[in-house]
């Protein structure tokens, strides 16, 4: 499969999977940590609000 | 001039070499602080103090070959074409100039001022050293028209500098020499570190040419450096086999003349980027590989920092950098090697690894010049770095974040655990679960529900956000991720991460049975697939299995975990007691076929999805008619060559236009075959053609059109208790059994965990007797990576049809 980073080719043995390196998996963390991961919500309904910040 | 007043010498000799003696004894006491030890480097320390006087000679301008012999009985001679040795009385200290050098501690430098203007000399504590560590040296020269020899042993002369015979025009020195055996701990050259350090010369010394052989190998191995290229090439040797950014390395030189008549400054520098993230940086003042660095070094970096980011800046390159380029981001990937050559040196340290004369000022104006003059020629490799330092930049951020992320403590903890972690009782984490609960209303019901004993809740929240003004998007925030991490206990990253140290031995994924929740479980699968997949290979992860259905009935009560079971079951209520009569013509008093029991089920549930496949293929016809229409067994359209004869077409361009949607029967040329093209409602046009035909839920519904229409021949009579009821339709029949099957029955579907109390849960979901969990295993993982890397993905397009797709399968478990 391929580093979810930079794309570069990886395999299950390698050291660090299923990033191609070091850097990359610091990259993907920081990205959940920094809230760039974010996916498709179902639109708000009016009966269930959902407050926009923690 | 040629002096041959070696004889003439000899009575001054014993005299006046008491003091030089006395210098050489001392190396032979404290040889490692001459040449650093008496070990393997010290041992090849020595081959590289008489490789530097030969080297003195090339930077002089007068030698242009060293060659270097390692012999059987690891003695080594070092030979050169320069002008030799001079030979000539010293005036004080009344011997031959070369036994002055071969002799005195620092006689290289005190020597001739004049002679070199710069000289290198690892220590600067010249040959006499090597001369007072070997048990025997030979020196030969060749000079104004002579051969000149001595011998020593021990550093002492056998006898003073002697004429051997004639040469004609040949110039050099050799010297030969055997380490001492009772000073050095190690004896056996290596030739591999010679010959890097030999090549390093070579490098650093344009056009020189040097060779290694070694008489102890058979064959003789042999080796020759000579570059013309210089430290260019230099950089190209030290970048074999990497991706480089830019093919040609930079290359810039000057001299200038340093204040108060000390002389010229020369420096060097060469430098180019490779792919990787590895700073790769040698500095060398007089040849002398500076491994801490020094003053030469500072210049070049401040001058690299400051002109790759003036650069950036003035090309608009940093729209999205927050602050500017660091030293650290600017030489990510960098190889470079940085030479100067300085008249009378100043280092520091015992080892000399640091150059202090004070030339950075003049090393970054050299550098920013050069570089900056090179930019504008190149801008193209320019932008190139600018890309890759930012780039690092980002990592150096992202890195921060990361920190963050781990940090052991902060606001929301209490005692090291998260505020919102509701913990068990029990400590042995084989025995313990962790409970991840979409929302904090679930979470908080499921703190009700669970046995505190040994199970743990964590709330998880997914973050709406409001990306575009029609689309929301959901995340979990940072101290979602944060909380979920120290909770679990294993820590995180590289050198953290550690799966033994888990807290808990289950981890429970426990989402609504809705959109956003398997959205919110994709993210966590992701995040454990990415971050902590040792986890799922060692099975500690799974998913819950809430109910979609409760149907209630009297005193008893049924829950249910989907779609498919929940129609199986109301099938199986409906058909308790009833009878489905066939009749093929009217009323007549015969039934054709009567179903009950097992038979009637298979017949229901194959009607169930026969008009889930009806709805499917609706969506892309747009027209209940037209997909009545294909129903029809009899006709001949399923296969590839079934469409390549018109008239197996012809009967539904027939329907179609009885029911006056004006078909056209077309040639579908690229395929060599027929369909029939109509209009539906909006205008659009619609096809029953190959295309359709590929389609998997138009193949479905043929098949199972084919199996239900042996029986589907309405209209159907129901009967249960002697009471019959008829019906018109499939339609019919589906929605009647359906109602009888929740007759008397109380259906509840659930929307989320939410709408459970939490006794419903914990019995449903939670309680270990009764549930039913998912073990995640590696393949899940992945098949979720591939979902997140789609919705993440910036193929806007696949991006676009999962969503699709996945709204499709929603509505359906919303019939």
């Amino acid at each position: 499969m391929n580093c979810p980073i930079c794309k570069k080719d990886v395999d299950f043995g390698d050291a660090g999977f299923p990033f191609c390196s070091e850097r990359c998996r610091v990259i993907d963390l920081a990205n959940w940590a920094t809230g760039k991961y974010a996916i498709p919500a179902e639109p708000l309904e009016p009966e269930h609000p959902e407050p926009e910040d923690d | 001039m040629a002096n041959d007043g070696g004889v003439a010498q000899s009575e001054v000799y014993d005299s006046s070499s008491i003091k030089v003696l006395e210098g050489l004894e001392a190396v032979r006491l404290r040889p490692a602080m001459y040449i650093g030890s008496t070990g393997e480097i010290g041992l090849h320390h020595l081959v590289y103090e008489v490789v530097d006087n030969s080297v003195d000679e090339a930077l002089a301008g007068y030698a242009t070959e060293v060659n270097v012999t390692i012999h059987d009985d690891n003695s080594v001679t070092v030979v050169d074409n320069g002008r030799g040795i001079p030979v000539d009385l010293h005036e004080e200290e009344g011997i031959s100039a070369a036994q002055v050098v071969m002799t005195m501690l620092h006689a290289g430098g005190k020597f001739d001022n004049k002679s070199y203007k710069v000289s290198g000399g690892l220590h600067g504590v010249g040959v006499s050293c090597v001369n007072a560590l070997s048990e025997h040296l030979e020196l030969e020269i060749w000079r104004d028209g002579y051969t000149w020899q001595q011998e020593y042993a021990c550093g002492i002369p056998k006898a003073p500098l002697a004429k051997a015979g004639k040469v004609s025009r040949k110039t050099g020195t050799r010297v030969t020499f055997k380490p001492d055996s009772t000073i050095m701990q190690v004896l056996t050259f290596n030739f591999d570190t010679l010959a890097q350090r030999l090549r390093e010369l070579a490098f650093l010394n344009k056009g020189l040419k040097i060779t290694l052989a070694d008489e102890r190998s058979d064959p003789e191995k042999q080796q020759e450096f000579c570059y013309t290229g210089g430290i260019a090439e230099f950089i190209k040797h030290l970048n074999r086999g990497k991706a480089v950014l830019h093919e040609k390395p930079i290359h810039c030189e000057a001299d200038r003349e340093l204040p108060n008549s000390a002389g010229t400054l020369t420096m060097e520098v060469a430098l180019q980027y490779n792919d990787g993230y590895s700073e790769n940086v040698f500095s060398f003042a007089n040849n002398i590989n500076t491994v801490d660095g020094g003053t030469h070094l500072t210049g070049f970096r401040t001058a690299l920092t400051r002109t790759i980011n003036k650069f950036g800046q003035d090309q608009g390159l940093f729209k999205d950098v927050k602050e500017n380029l660091t030293g650290d981001d600017v030489r990510e990937g960098l190889t470079a090697v940085v030479s100067v050559k300085v008249p009378q040196p100043q280092f520091e340290g015992q080892t000399k690894g640091k150059l202090n004369s004070d030339i950075a000022g003049f090393m970054t104006q050299f550098v920013n010049e050069k570089l900056e003059e090179y930019f504008d020629k190149n801008s193209t490799v320019g932008r190139k770095i600018v890309g890759k330092a930012i780039e690092a930049a980002r990592a150096r951020e992202a890195a921060r974040h990361a920190r963050d992320l781990t940090r052991r403590k902060g606001a929301l903890e209490s005692g090291g655990m998260p505020h919102k972690l509701a913990d068990c009782q029990e400590k042995d984490p084989d025995r313990c679960e962790l409970f991840l609960v979409e929302g904090e209303s679930a979470g908080g019901t499921a703190k009700q529900g669970r046995d505190r004993r040994f199970q743990a809740i964590l709330p998880l929240k997914g973050k709406i956000l409001n990306v575009e003004k029609a689309r929301y998007d959901k995340m979990l925030g940072h101290e979602e991720i944060r909380a979920m991490i120290t909770a679990l206990g294993t820590g995180i990253g590289k050198d953290d991460f550690d799966a033994t140290r888990i807290r808990y031995g289950k981890i429970i994924i426990m989402t609504d049975a809705d959109v956003d929740g398997s959205h919110i479980r994709t993210l966590l699968l992701t995040f454990f697939f990415r971050h902590m997949n040792e986890l799922i290979l060692r099975g500690h992860v799974y998913i819950a299995q809430p109910p979609l259905y409760r149907i209630k009935k009297g005193k008893s009560e049924k829950y249910i975990k989907d779609e498919k079971e929940f129609t199986r079951e109301i099938m199986r209520r409906a058909t308790e007691n009833l009878r489905l009569e066939i009749h093929s013509t009217g009323n007549g008093a015969t039934p054709k076929a009567v179903l009950e029991g097992a038979e009637l089920r298979a017949y229901l549930l194959n009607l169930d999805e026969y008009e889930q496949m009806f709805h499917k293929v609706q969506r892309r016809l747009r027209d209940p008619r037209v997909v009545e229409t294909l129903a029809n067994i009899e006709l001949h359209v399923d296969h590839k060559a079934e469409f390549q004869d018109e008239a197996n077409l012809k009967p539904i361009f027939e329907t179609l236009k009885k029911l006056g949607l004006n078909p056209e029967m077309r040639r579908d040329e690229e395929h060599s075959a027929y369909g029939v093209t109509f209009h539906d409602s909006t205008n659009a046009e619609r096809t029953v053609g190959l295309a359709l035909a590929a389609q998997p839920e138009y193949r479905r519904f043929r098949t199972l059109a084919r199996t239900i229409g042996k029986f589907n021949e309405p209209p159907f009579v129901v009967v249960k208790n002697e009471h019959r009821e008829s019906l018109p339709n499939w339609e019919e029949l589906l929605n009647h059994v359906k109602a009888e099957g929740k007759k008397d029955a109380s259906v509840q579907r659930y929307k989320g965990l939410g709408e459970m109390n939490a006794e419903q849960l914990a019995e449903t979901t939670m309680n270990p007797e009764k549930r039913t969990l998912l073990q995640v295993r590696l393949e899940d993982a992945v098949e979720s990576e591939e979902i997140f890397s789609t919705l993440m993905g910036e193929d806007v397009e696949s991006r676009r049809k999962f969503i699709e797709d996945n709204a499709l399968d929603v509505k359906n478990l919303d019939v």
